[in-house]
C-alpha cells in the first residue's frame, strides 16, 4: 500500500515518527516503546535515552487520555492555511497514561465549550485530507462522564 | 568564583529604528551594518578593529558579508548560538569565552531582520524545522504553541489573567517615554486589552510580541580594555545557556516543567556564579515572545512562586522607577519592538549606564532573560563596577 503521508512528506524536527503516521493510516494508534527497557519514548526518536537501545516496538495503545493543554486558533496562520475555513478550531495536547504519559496532539472533535485541562478525551482516527496536509490524524473528543482531578503545583 | 564572572563587559550599543514588519527602507544586511557601526561609535572603537562576530538563531547577515563594508582588518572568531530567542543572552557567554580564551578582542553581538529580505516567519523564525505533529494538527506559529503552555499555566496552575495584563500595561507604560518604541502611542487599558482580537486562545493581540524590522548590536571586550573606553562598562557577571534533562526537542512533552520557561536550572546556575539572588536585581528585561511565557521566566528565576504570580504581577510592582521589579523598561518585546528579542540587551546596558528613558535610579544589577520555552535558552546578569 502506498501511504498518503509519504507522498506529502513534511520534513522537519526529528523525523523518527513515520511508523506513527503509517499506523494511523492503517487505522491503528501506535506509540513507540523501547524493546529493551520498555520505556515509552515520545516524540519518537532513534535511540532510547534511558538504556541506550536502538530498537523500538510500536505498540497499539487505546487512544484515551486527559486534556493536558489546548488552544483555540482564531487566525489563519501562514503554514496551516488549509485550516482557514475551520477557524476557530481547537487543538488539544492529550496525556496518555497507558503510554507512560506521552502527550499526543490532535484537533478536537465535537463540543468545545467549557474545555478544561484534566478532562477525559477519547481519540478517533481521521483519514488523510487537505486540512491535515494529507496526513492521517487523531481527533480527540471529550468524554463527559470522566475527568481527572489534577493537583495544582 | 569562575574566571568568567566579571572578566568582560559590554561597552557599546547600537540600534536602528524599529520599522513595521516588511517596511524597512533598507535591506537586512544594511541594517546590521548600521547597528554595528553605531555600537562602535558609541564605544569609541574603530569599527575596523572588531574581530569577533556572534549572533543567534538563523541570522543571515553573516560576518563574511559584513566585513567588506566594515573594513574589517581580520575576523578571528565567529559563531552562531543555536535555536531561537533562547540564544539571546547566550551570545554574551560565547563572546566572553572567546575573549577569555584569547580568541578575539572586540566582539560584536548583533541581530538583524527585515522581512522582505528573508521571509522572516517561515524561514527566519521557524527555520523550516516544525514537526508534522504540529502542522498536521493546525499548529505552526509560536503564538499557537505557546498558547498551549499559557492555557496550562492559567487553567491548571491558576495564574490569573490580571498577571498577564500587568506585564502588558507596564510594557506600554514604559514605551510611552521611549522615542524609539514602535508601540509608544498605544494607550493601554483593560478595555483595549480585553477587546483586542483573539489570536490563539488564551492569547489576544496584546499578549503577543510585536514583529518588526530592525537591527541591534552590543560590543563586548575584556574588563581591562573596558576601563579605558568612553562608556561606563556593564560587566557580564554570568550568562549561562542550556536545557535540563526532560527538555529539548520534545514538542509538548517537557517534564517536569511545561507551563513556565524551562529556565530554572539556568537561573540557579546564574545566581550561583554571580553570587546574587533574585532579591538583589534592580531591573529586568524579560523576553516576552508572549506575556505568559515571561511570567514563566520570572517564576523560574525565583522572583515569585507560581501561586503568587497574581499578587506579584501588578502594574505598580512592574514599573520604573520604584516598582518591586521594574521590567521591560524600554517597552520590551511587547511595547518597544521585536527583532527576536535583541532590543533587550542594549536596554539592560542603558540601565547600568543610567541612560534609560525609564531609568531605575542607581541600578547596579540588570537582568536580561532569553526566549522562554525555547528548546534551549539562556539568561544573563549584568552589573556595574560595584557589583564585581
Amino acid at each position: 500500500m502506498e501511504y498518503s503521508f509519504e507522498k506529502h512528506k513534511i520534513f522537519g524536527a526529528i523525523e523518527a515518527d513515520d511508523q506513527y503516521w503509517r499506523s494511523l493510516e492503517d487505522g491503528e494508534f501506535k506509540l513507540p516503546r523501547c524493546s529493551a527497557c520498555k520505556k515509552w519514548t515520545w516524540p519518537a526518536h532513534y535511540r532510547c535515552g534511558s538504556c541506550g537501545a536502538w530498537e523500538f516496538d510500536w505498540v497499539a495503545v487505546e487512544p484515551k487520555g486527559f486534556v493536558f493543554a489546548w488552544t483555540r486558533s482564531q487566525y489563519a496562520f501562514d503554514r496551516v492555511m488549509e485550516r482557514k475555513s475551520q477557524i476557530p478550531y481547537v487543538t488539544v495536547v492529550t496525556e496518555i497514561p497507558a503510554a507512560g504519559g506521552a502527550r499526543v496532539m490532535g484537533v478536537l472533535k465535537g463540543d468545545d465549550q467549557h474545555l478544561h485541562t484534566g478532562q477525559a478525551v477519547r481519540g478517533t482516527i481521521d483519514v488523510p485530507s487537505e486540512a491535515s496536509k494529507w496526513y492521517p490524524s487523531i481527533r480527540w473528543e471529550v468524554i463527559r462522564e470522566e475527568s481527572r482531578r489534577e493537583h495544582r503545583r | 568564583v569562575t574566571p568568567f564572572r566579571g572578566s568582560t563587559a559590554v561597552v557599546g550599543i547600537g540600534q536602528t529604528p524599529y520599522y513595521k514588519r516588511g517596511t524597512s527602507p533598507e535591506p537586512e544586511l544594511k541594517l546590521a551594518l548600521r547597528a554595528i557601526t553605531a555600537a562602535a561609535e558609541d564605544a569609541g572603537i574603530d569599527v575596523r578593529d572588531i574581530n569577533g562576530f556572534i549572533s543567534y538563531a538563523s541570522e543571515r547577515s553573516d560576518p563574511a558579508k559584513l566585513m567588506p563594508a566594515l573594513g574589517t582588518r581580520e575576523v578571528k572568531f565567529a559563531s552562531l548560538v543555536w535555536f531561537h530567542g533562547g540564544g539571546l543572552p547566550a551570545t554574551l557567554n560565547i563572546a566572553a569565552c572567546a575573549i577569555l580564551a584569547g580568541q578575539a578582542d572586540i566582539v560584536a553581538i548583533y541581530r538583524s531582520m527585515a522581512e522582505r529580505s528573508s521571509q522572516r516567519l517561515r524561514v527566519i523564525v521557524a527555520q523550516n524545522d516544525t514537526s508534522p505533529q504540529y502542522l498536521v494538527n493546525g499548529l505552526e506559529s509560536p503564538a499557537q504553541i505557546l498558547a498551549l503552555r499559557a492555557q496550562r499555566l492559567m487553567q491548571h496552575h491558576g495564574v490569573p489573567r490580571s498577571a498577564l495584563y500587568a506585564t502588558v500595561a507596564a510594557s506600554y507604560h514604559h514605551a510611552k517615554n521611549n522615542p524609539r518604541a514602535y508601540g509608544r502611542s498605544v494607550q493601554m487599558s483593560p478595555e483595549v486589552y480585553d477587546q483586542a482580537r483573539l489570536i490563539s486562545e488564551p492569547y489576544r493581540l496584546f499578549d503577543c510580541s510585536r514583529e518588526n524590522d530592525g537591527a541591534a548590536c552590543v560590543l563586548v571586550v575584556s574588563s581591562e580594555r573596558a576601563r579605558h573606553l568612553r562608556q561606563k562598562p556593564a560587566y557580564i557577571l554570568s550568562a549561562p545557556m542550556g536545557t535540563m534533562e526532560g527538555g529539548g526537542a520534545l514538542e509538548e512533552n517537557w517534564r517536569p516543567y511545561y507551563a513556565t520557561a524551562g529556565q530554572k536550572e539556568l537561573a540557579d546556575r546564574m545566581w550561583k556564579e554571580s553570587g546574587y539572588t533574585a532579591n538583589d536585581v534592580d531591573v529586568a528585561q524579560i523576553y516576552m515572545n508572549m506575556d505568559s511565557m515571561g511570567i514563566g521566566s520570572m517564576i523560574d528565576h525565583g522572583f515569585f512562586a507560581m501561586e503568587d504570580a497574581g499578587a506579584f504581577c501588578t502594574f505598580d510592582n512592574l514599573i520604573a522607577p520604584s516598582g518591586k521589579l521594574p521590567i521591560n523598561t524600554s517597552g520590551g518585546d511587547l511595547g518597544e519592538g521585536f527583532i527576536h528579542g535583541m532590543g533587550l540587551l542594549p536596554e539592560a546596558v542603558r540601565q547600568i549606564r543610567g541612560t534609560s528613558t525609564n531609568q531605575v535610579p542607581n541600578a547596579k544589577l540588570s537582568l536580561v532573560t532569553g526566549g522562554p520555552g525555547d528548546l534551549m535558552s539562556s539568561t544573563a546578569l549584568l552589573g556595574a563596577q560595584e557589583t564585581l
